[in-house]
């Protein structure tokens, strides 16, 4: 049965000085794809200043505010509705031939064209002799690898916030072995590709149950692209394959691409951002 | 002819090693240069440092300077000027032309394909890495049309005259090239300083840049605008090239900006102007790429524009040159060009290219390694002839300290045989006399829909130390005239 999600993002920033010019971009709107079906987007800001929808280099969906008067504390607040359709992780042929698909991923065409998502990027280059920390087992087909590197990395590092940023980097992440969702997946995806696999880094929302939702931070997890099925998420973070839980707003090649919220902000001393998500669903009517 | 008598050139010694342009191997000033040779020699060395300080002063009066980068400050120079010009005769001259214009088309086809579907190098034509582990490939710019399909729309080519009297590319310059500015204001000086000698050559004029760039931009502007506004950013006036900058805009006509005098709304760009917001359609952009839009790029740029490029992608604005177009200037894609050539025109490179090793390959670096005393080793990714060492200049421990370098990060270097650069007379101010001085020649090509310019002409840049090769003008290099003749 499809559920609907009704998502609200706030974010509220405080400055200690006047700020007199500041830009934000947004990339917080869930995308439309064959699971989610985008209804509607509300967007406010406490100084009732032009929001602006456009895209990123990538062509997902932004929101732009860039306010025409100083301030010293600006709160955004958004909400969206969305149907996503029940997600079975497991509704797809199997690989039948598993060296055919070893094979398909040696290829120079296969490597040029997934090339954006095999690349190490800055939060996905294994610190050095680390190459091999996961390996592929050939005997086994490439989905039910990147399964049991989805439940390594859950059990590799364990959940602890406020100890790692967006700038944690992985040498940092394997020697101390915690971090949030997105050294999960920078993780996840670094592995991933080290063992051939295209994989790209998600940006989205949990929806953790009506109920529990509470104050919540936006989630990420990973895709990978398996030969002759196409790209599947995994969420190492909860050991879970995405399903009708996980709203996807954007991917890339790690979090820089993804980022929920740029600002440039021209001002001095200190300044807090506060962001809270909630997510709630109930089952359409049919 | 009176070369004897010549109070000139009385003194300039020719090291028969070296390629001279004026002088052929039998110590005979050639045909070309003969009437210009004579012109000069009537004149003693004094009064040609008086006309070459007038032409200096004229310089500084107009504001025409660089600024050079150093570890603790910048300065602000005025770039020597040598008031004996460098003839090229119209055969040579014909082959620089179609060459550069062969190695811009190319280019650009092969920025497209990189861009798109990547048939050069899923034929294995080019290495994967040439993108994969470049700086410069911007993976924001996959699947973009930009307009009239032209990404290089302003080429630098650096071409120099090897001892085997052949021109030879050194490299493309294909982000934002400049130096175009001193090749007109070199002419002008020269006109002040010795009108006459122009009497006695059929010259090709340079002063048509400024309208041909313009009217090429024009050619690329985005869909649905009928008469585009064309604008020039610049990152201010302490850039190196702020000169130049004003001086193209003046030129074109146009107005020059920097990123706070444009904002972008509802993706249009938009220029502030005492009469309200006017719409800009198509930027010649004199920053770098990763300036151009803090919200894409570099967050801390205070140079560029908000939501910039949002705008191109959705092709509101035209960018020139298109970003992303650092990844094919690389010194690495550079020794494939004769492939490139190939596989994109189906012709044989005009231009010759200098045998490169690439430091990446495990066999070349061992014969770089094992040759780093007579080769020119490059890092790939710096412009500027920053970070350039030449093997025969190398003390035994800078040699070490090299190879040390090259072990380190092998992809960040190429080595070149030393290419032996032609020689031009050039007055030294030290030795009061003309000597023999490295010459490299930058040629300007603009592409635009279906049309190109190359200006009849170049920056001939010269190095002034005796010997150097490198003849960059932040490394201390002067110009000189360059006079392409009529046929």
């Amino acid at each position: 049965m499809p559920l609907e999600y009704s998502i609200t993002y706030k974010a509220e920033n405080t400055y200690e000085h006047w700020v007199n010019d500041a830009h934000w971009q947004f990339l917080i709107i869930p995308e439309n794809n064959a699971s989610q079906e985008f209804v509607g987007v509300e967007f406010t800001n406490s100084l009732n200043a032009i929001n602006e929808y456009s895209i990123n280099g990538y062509g997902f969906k932004t929101i732009r505010v860039h306010p025409k008067q100083r301030f010293k504390t600006i709160s955004f607040e958004a909400s969206f509705r969305l149907i996503k359709k029940e997600v079975n992780p497991f509704d797809f042929q199997p690989e039948v031939d598993i060296s055919k698909s070893y094979h398909r991923i040696q290829e120079l065409v296969f490597k040029v064209d997934y090339e954006s998502f095999l690349k190490r990027t800055r939060f996905t280059t294994l610190p050095n002799k680390n190459e091999s920390l996961f390996q592929f087992d050939r005997t086994k087909s490439i989905f039910e690898n990147l399964q049991i590197l989805n439940e390594w990395t859950f059990t590799h590092i364990y959940f602890k916030t406020d100890v790692t940023d967006v700038e944690t980097t992985l040498d940092e992440i394997i020697a101390k072995r915690h971090g949030v969702c997105q050294d999960f997946t920078h993780l996840f995806c670094a592995l991933a590709r080290q063992n051939g696999i295209p994989t790209r880094y998600v940006s989205g929302y949990l929806h953790q149950g009506n109920g529990y939702f509470g104050d919540s931070q936006m989630h990420a997890w990973a895709e990978a692209f398996v030969p002759e099925i196409g790209w599947l998420g995994f969420d190492p973070t909860n050991n879970l394959l995405a399903n009708t839980s996980h709203i996807k707003i954007a991917h890339g090649k790690d979090y820089n691409d993804c980022s929920p919220l740029k600002g440039i902000v021209y001002t001095t001393g200190k300044n807090e951002t506060k962001h809270t998500v909630k997510v709630a669903s109930q089952q359409q009517q049919q | 002819m009176g070369n004897l008598k010549n109070q000139m050139f009385s003194s300039y010694q020719q090291n028969p090693e070296l390629y001279d342009e004026i002088y052929d191997n039998k110590g005979e000033v050639k045909t070309i240069y003969k009437k210009l040779f004579d012109i000069y020699g009537e004149h003693s060395i004094k009064d040609y440092v008086k006309l070459n300080d007038k032409a200096k002063s004229s310089f500084f009066n107009q504001g025409i300077t660089f600024q050079v980068y150093d570890k603790k400050k910048t300065q602000e120079k005025i770039f020597p000027f040598d008031l004996f010009p460098r003839i090229i005769d119209p055969t040579e001259w014909e082959v620089i032309e179609k060459g550069a214009i062969q190695r811009s088309k190319a280019l650009n086809l092969f920025l497209w394909d990189i861009y798109h579907e990547k048939n050069i190098i899923k034929q294995g034509i080019v290495p994967m890495e040439l993108i994969s582990s470049s700086v410069n490939y911007l993976d924001q710019m996959n699947g973009i049309d930009p307009p009239g399909g032209i990404y290089n729309h302003i080429s630098g080519t650096d071409v120099i005259k090897h001892n085997d009297g052949k021109y030879y590319v050194l490299e493309d310059n294909i982000r934002c090239p400049s130096g175009v500015s001193y090749v007109i204001c070199n002419r002008t000086a020269l006109k002040r300083a010795l009108f006459g000698v122009f009497n006695h050559y059929n010259t090709c004029s340079v002063t048509n840049y400024a309208e041909n760039l313009l009217d090429l931009l024009e050619t690329v502007k985005p869909k649905g605008v009928d008469v585009p506004n064309v604008i020039v950013i610049t990152p201010g006036m302490y850039n190196s090239a702020f000169y130049e900058h004003s001086y193209l805009a003046k030129t074109m006509g146009v107005e020059l900006v920097e990123g706070r005098d444009l904002f972008v709304e509802n993706d249009f760009v938009y220029m502030k102007t005492i009469r309200g917001p006017e719409k800009v359609d198509v930027i010649y952009r004199r920053i770098d790429d990763a300036f151009i839009d803090p919200l894409e790029f570099k967050p801390d740029s205070t140079l560029g524009v908000p939501g910039l490029f949002a705008a191109y992608k959705k092709g509101n604005v035209t960018l020139a040159n298109a970003p992303g177009t650092g990844v094919a200037d690389d010194k690495a894609v550079y020794t494939y060009m004769p492939a490139i050539i190939k596989y994109y025109l189906n012709e044989e490179p005009i231009l010759n290219n200098v045998h490169t090793y690439h430091c990446s390959r495990p066999d070349e670096l061992k014969y770089v390694l094992e040759h780093v005393h007579e080769l020119v080793i490059k890092p790939v990714d710096e412009a500027g002839g920053y970070g350039i060492s030449i093997g025969n200049r190398l003390t035994k421990a800078e040699i070490e300290k090299v190879k040390k370098q090259l072990l380190a990060e092998p992809r960040k270097y190429v080595a070149q045989p030393i290419m032996s650069l032609s020689v031009h007379p050039t007055y030294i101010d030290g030795t009061k006399s003309f000597e023999q001085r490295h010459v490299d020649l930058r040629t300007f090509t603009v592409l635009g829909k279906d049309k190109e310019f190359v200006l009849k002409g170049g920056l001939t840049r010269v190095a002034l130390q005796k010997g150097n090769l490198i003849v960059n003008s932040s490394q201390g290099g002067g110009s000189k005239d360059t006079w392409v003749l009529k046929n």
